[in-house]
């Protein structure tokens, strides 16, 4: 990004801004400077889209932002919802448009291409520049994604009363930049069901927070919903009905519509374990199905895993895997990997069997199948993902660019960056959406959750993506996500148990810290997180209340100490 | 009732029915007898009103079961939904209508007439017979809210499968009578509102578990949303917005929508706490109003509590309670009572001016309040309820048909027993909805709910109504409620954090025990919540899933010990 260019429109507007903590916009940027004076939206105001050859995406992502834009009518979270503005709406400039335009150099290529460029290589930092005195306001960026990304900014900087669309803090100059490259939101679709449009409506909300990657834990044990064309009988015997599957074009539209919003879809079909339905087509496949006591064979019902050892089962992965890979753009595949019940394969006959005739061990059947899979991957131009216990349970050589997601617990990220590889952090102890709903399991009216408490948005705000971790490893951290495992939910309570607290980390791992350096403070957040938790509200998304809207008015007087 | 007149029916088809655990119906009838074959409901079905002088709401609910006959379409919860039913059907007898009757005694009046009768009064038994032969249904009861009730069972054993509507289980005889006369619901509509709509689906769902009594929290101190006509600021003031703000006409809207399915209203003004929002209107009347820090002087923020030991404000408070209660046809309306800040008190100039002139004590101006107060109701015919601690932790003459809510925790029964007043059970500690949501208080990361954990439904169906009382007590057991205090939530989440949760106090109290006279009992009651809360969901609710879809096919396949 051309950095300069904007210092100096900076300078020039310098001396009616200064800092302020705006309650607007989440993430909040890298740098921001607003005024305090109020501008309003002209009734005929357009975005003006200086770039030749913009593709499509980009134009149906300003007509997106006109009509956030129009249609939030988002009141100002205060004691009479922006009633007392009207007096400095009275003599208030107007703006009549914003121009979008492209660094010099840049080459024009949709957002959907741009979305799914390997983590490090895409462009996401803009500059946005809103003059008090009613001339154009400037949206400029190295990539149409950069631009997509200062579209949603801009859509979050304004408020609505009594027909005017205002805001009061003109002029704004806003230079923003990712901290990290890798920013999620982690979906279980097996153990419940979410239809196609739930899922379009969280990739509506992930982008409203710049959140840009959808990592689909797609199946499990429960059900495998996803239809693969060279393996149809999967989802037909393993779907919880024909209904409950995603189809080839199921994927491809939500693949389609994340990439359009800036989102890359990451698909993780979890292997060896969180497998057992498979054996509801494969029956020779699956070590311990639905054996009993399941919880002798595995972490939750119905028991089952690959039989990972077995040549033809090391086949028909790699070949599953790859069959799926291919069809989607993104550079990343997650294999899974977590949960191995070694129980399972101890009484599996088949498994036992083959590792006697071949002198193996149950770890090195678990090397050449892990192997065997991330080459078919690789060959593919994947890079595969695992979850931790690949790298810290198992002895596996795994290729050096393999990422790897902590889960267990956040301690874990040390170790996991002790042995070189690469972070995505999605720790349960801040980061699990499903904790704290109690038991599940039937049978156990005393039981709670595994991960109790329940993550508060502010529990998971407090998380530091470098904690133990040595200066030199610090770029091994890719970023991080927030996490819905399905045991207790589905499309009824997806909107109120993700959001507004998926936002958390996506401020974490955008901003990192505030615009002054300071650290990321829940003192200093929460304001902004109640405003852009309402106008999730106004845009359809059930957001849950994060206070008494009496608190929501009133910045700070519901905190501990007020 | 005359259950004379249904056993001789019952006898008659005795030889083909064998006692079973019926996965369909919630609360389970008190008695319940079904047999193996299947019975189609005939494109023709009809219901056929036997009952000279019907009411029109009787009519209205025969239309809302016809409509949940049609539209239900619940697939049957085996692996399947229902495909291997096909063969039991092709055989199957159609039954062609069911006939409604009161019994010959009965006098015929509106449901919403029966439904706001004192309690122990009402008659919500009815008898129930489908036989397996295709002859017709019949419904009996002693009143239209009997009808009522039946229909709601009727409409819950049908299953649907390929344009079918059917049963497996005829011939079945049902004789059901509540075995306590009160089951609640509270909802909060002060720390966050709820529009009309939400309400009127939350009595939706309650009349589909024989819920009787909707305890509107309607006030508290962050809003005023309730409009009272001799009052009309205070909800000007102390709504959060004008268009949250219940109007008479919604009031009165809710109150017939609610009685028309068998539900009285019983509204809460919370006094002399939980109040301090009326300061906006009376700022002479609130004491310590929004003082900080607020932890000194409240529960929770704002601080403010009514001066109730100035004259003024006791006749302001009894005016106004008269005022709203009189508009409602329910025989109780609550007072509230919990929560009494008394250090706020202390500190309040007016209040010890008062007590010091008049040499009262903190306690003697309390008695004088609540007497003047409750007296002003009981003129309206209205029975005063309060919060445990009016009686456990402040010396007040009470009238003696006072009845008192147990909230702070499920021991304190005993207590409020033993100074012989009914009881209400709504214990935090197995029927509170909004806890284990994490501390919502700002600045505080590490804060949890105050009432963790997260109270799942296996845990809230544990709870004993009887635990430590002696039977002579046992009758001053109303029954109880399960309750959703609003600070963490609203129409965003107001389903999934209720339902099908919610449910579980509603068969403790309607069924008290198993047809088999056993216990209830977690293991036999998770098919039948599942059954409910997937009929709830094709019914347009969001409650939340118990399970993975997995288990919810499989019966027991995901207890604990399975």
């Amino acid at each position: 990004m051309a950095f300069s260019r904007y210092t100096i429109i900076l300078a020039l507007v310098a001396g009616c801004l200064f800092h302020s903590g705006v309650q607007a916009l989440w993430p909040i940027p890298t740098t921001l400077e607003t005024g305090t004076s109020a501008l309003k939206i002209s009734p005929t105001f357009y975005f003006n889209v200086q770039i030749e050859g913009a593709p499509q995406d980009l134009w149906d992502a300003v007509a997106q932002s006109q009509y956030y834009l129009k249609n939030d009518q988002l009141g100002r979270l205060v004691v009479g919802r922006g009633a007392n503005d009207t007096t400095a709406l009275a003599s208030a400039m107007t703006l009549s448009h914003l121009t979008l335009s492209l660094a010099n150099g840049a080459t024009v290529e949709p957002i959907s291409s741009e979305a799914v460029k390997p983590l490090g290589t895409r462009s996401e930092e803009y500059s946005l520049i809103i003059p008090a005195d009613g001339s154009a306001a400037t949206l400029t960026a190295n990539s149409t994604l950069g631009l997509y990304r200062g579209l949603t900014t801009f859509n979050q900087l304004f408020y609505y009363y009594g027909g005017v669309i205002y805001t009061l803090l003109a002029p704004i100059a806003i230079t923003d930049t990712p901290a990290y490259p890798f920013r999620g939101l982690a979906l279980d679709t097996s153990r419940n069901y979410y239809p196609v449009h739930d899922i379009l409506r969280t990739l509506d909300a992930m982008s409203w927070v710049k959140i840009n990657t959808f990592h689909w834990h797609i199946t499990d044990s429960q059900s495998f919903p996803l239809e693969v064309a060279q393996y149809p009988e999967l989802a037909i015997n393993g779907a919880y009905s024909p209904q409950e599957v995603y189809t080839a074009s199921d994927v491809q539209y939500i693949v389609q519509y994340a990439a359009a919003r800036g989102i890359d879809v990451m698909m993780e079909i979890d292997t060896p374990g969180h497998t057992a339905i498979i054996a509801a087509t494969y029956p020779d496949y699956v070590a311990c199905f639905d054996a009993s006591p399941w919880a002798k064979f595995a972490n939750e019902p119905p028991a089952g895993q690959l039989r990972f050892a077995l040549p033809e089962v090391m086949n028909f992965t790699a070949s599953l895997l790859t069959n799926i890979a291919e069809t989607l753009p993104s550079y990343y595949f997650s294999t899974g990997g977590d949960e191995l019940n070694t129980n399972c394969y101890a009484d599996d006959y088949l498994t036992q069997q083959q590792l006697n005739s071949t002198g193996t061990t149950l770890n090195g059947a678990l090397d050449t199948f892990t192997q065997t899979t991330h080459g078919a991957l690789i060959a593919q131009g994947k890079t595969p993902v695992v979850w931790e216990e690949m790298v810290l349970n198992w002895n596996i050589s795994l290729s050096n660019e393999t990422i790897v997601m902590i889960w267990i617990s956040s301690a874990d990220a040390a170790a996991v960056a002790g042995k070189g590889f690469r972070i995505i952090q999605a720790p349960s102890n801040y980061f699990y959406l499903d904790c704290g709903a109690g038991e599940w399991l039937g049978d156990d009216p005393t039981g709670n959750s595994w991960c109790d408490p329940f993550k508060t948005w502010s529990k998971a705000y407090t998380f530091d993506p470098l904690a133990n971790l040595t200066e030199a490893q610090y770029n091994l951290v890719l970023g991080g996500e927030q996490l819905l495992w399905s045991e207790q939910s589905g499309p009824e309570n997806v909107d109120p148990i993700v959001w507004p607290r998926a936002a958390s980390s996506a401020e974490i791992f955008w901003s990192g810290k505030q615009p002054t350096g300071a650290a990321l403070n829940v003192t200093e957040a929460l304001p902004r997180l109640h405003d852009i938790r309402y106008r999730m509200v106004q845009r359809g998304v059930n957001a849950i209340p994060l206070q008494p809207q009496w608190c929501a008015l009133r910045p700070d007087a519901c905190d501990l100490y007020a």
